[in-house]
């Protein structure tokens, strides 16, 4: 049999199995390798090989799959949105101070407008006083009230 | 987008910690395998299989569900193995992206393929295995994806960010080169 007949049958046999082959060229293959041993050999070595490729058997270490589900849930918690919150946290916190700081002036010129004209007991106009310079502390602490709630919602969840 | 694909995604995006421990479990033999058979490295291996699916928890928004899950996992596995045998020498990991450098190849050291090779089980299949570790990773990866984990050309030219074309040299090239390996009863 010519040479070239069997150099085509392997090409064939390269792509039949890497893209496959138009139904022609697959008749041709089929017929050729039912007529020459070397080529039908050389067809089985290669399907051996895919066999072997396809049932590559690999032991998957006992424990990894667990200690990856426990390592990506330990992450998802560290980044959880209610961990991302620290820095609104502060912001708010901060942005609450210098309201405070900033207004103070102005807020104790109206508490004493309040006082001259409606005769509020200076008590209770110092007592207002201190209230608003403890808001900022008092939002951050519902902040992080908020944000512990939210921590023990993802973490009862995971 | 299927149906599937599109929850998936969906998943992925709000980091559901129970959808990410099913495909944990789901695709932990396959990805354990591509690691394995890249590095011939079980502890690296075992490494990296943990970083893919952190990789996967914190870049989960950017699958959108057009391509098939596991070519985006086996994509995430490829770059952290190429990232890895940039930090240190690891011998099998040479040149994944260029078959056609000058760049002799250095087989896999006798330690971790005997390391493979007790993890190996199965007596018949030990030598097209053991003759894998001895052709380029630039061959190995691209046989696995294509005839282990049953990928299309487009899905491996995908993983790979390679054109078909160079998929298809590759497996030519590849199949080509473990036969000789085998024949030469190199194992």
């Amino acid at each position: 049999m010519n040479e070239y007949l069997h150099e085509r049958a392997r090409q064939l046999l390269a792509e039949s199995v890497v893209e496959g082959l138009r139904p022609a060229d697959e008749a041709w293959l089929r017929e050729h390798l039912a007529a020459c041993p070397d080529c039908s050999q050389e067809a089985a070595a290669t399907q051996n090989v895919l066999r072997a490729l396809r049932a590559v058997p690999v032991s998957v270490p006992r424990d990894l799959a667990a200690r990856t589900q426990l390592r990506v849930r330990l992450r998802a918690q560290q980044t959880s949105p209610a961990a991302n919150g620290t820095f609104w946290l502060w912001a708010v916190t901060a942005a609450s101070w210098l309201l405070g700081v900033f207004s103070a002036p102005l807020v104790w010129r109206g508490f004493a407008w309040l006082g001259a004209n409606f005769g509020v007991p200076k008590l209770a106009l110092e007592f207002g006083f201190i209230l608003w310079w403890t808001v900022p502390p008092l939002l951050a602490g519902a902040i992080i009230l908020h944000q512990k709630a939210l921590t023990a919602e993802w973490s009862n969840k995971n | 987008m299927t149906d599937d694909t599109h929850a998936l995604a969906t998943g992925l995006r709000q980091r559901d910690p129970d959808l990410l421990d099913r495909l944990i479990e789901q695709y932990q033999q396959r990805l354990y395998r591509y690691l394995l058979f890249l590095t011939g490295n079980p502890s690296l291996a075992e490494d990296l299989f943990q970083e893919t699916w952190i990789r996967v928890l914190e870049r989960g928004s950017q699958y959108n569900g057009k391509s098939k899950f596991e070519s985006w996992l086996f994509a995430i596995a490829r770059n952290l193995v190429i990232d890895a045998s940039r930090r240190k020498k690891v011998s099998s990991l040479e040149d994944l992206g260029d078959p056609d450098s000058n760049t002799p190849y250095d087989p896999p050291d006798e330690r971790a393929a005997s390391v493979l090779q007790m993890l190996v089980t199965r007596e018949n299949e030990q030598i097209v295995q053991l003759s894998l570790l001895k052709i380029p990773a630039y061959y190995r990866e691209v046989l696995l994806l294509r005839f282990s984990e049953e990928l299309g050309l487009e899905e491996i030219a995908a993983v790979m960010a390679t054109p078909i074309s160079t998929v298809k040299s590759r497996l030519y090239r590849g199949l080509t080169a473990l036969k000789t390996v085998m024949t030469e009863g190199a194992v």
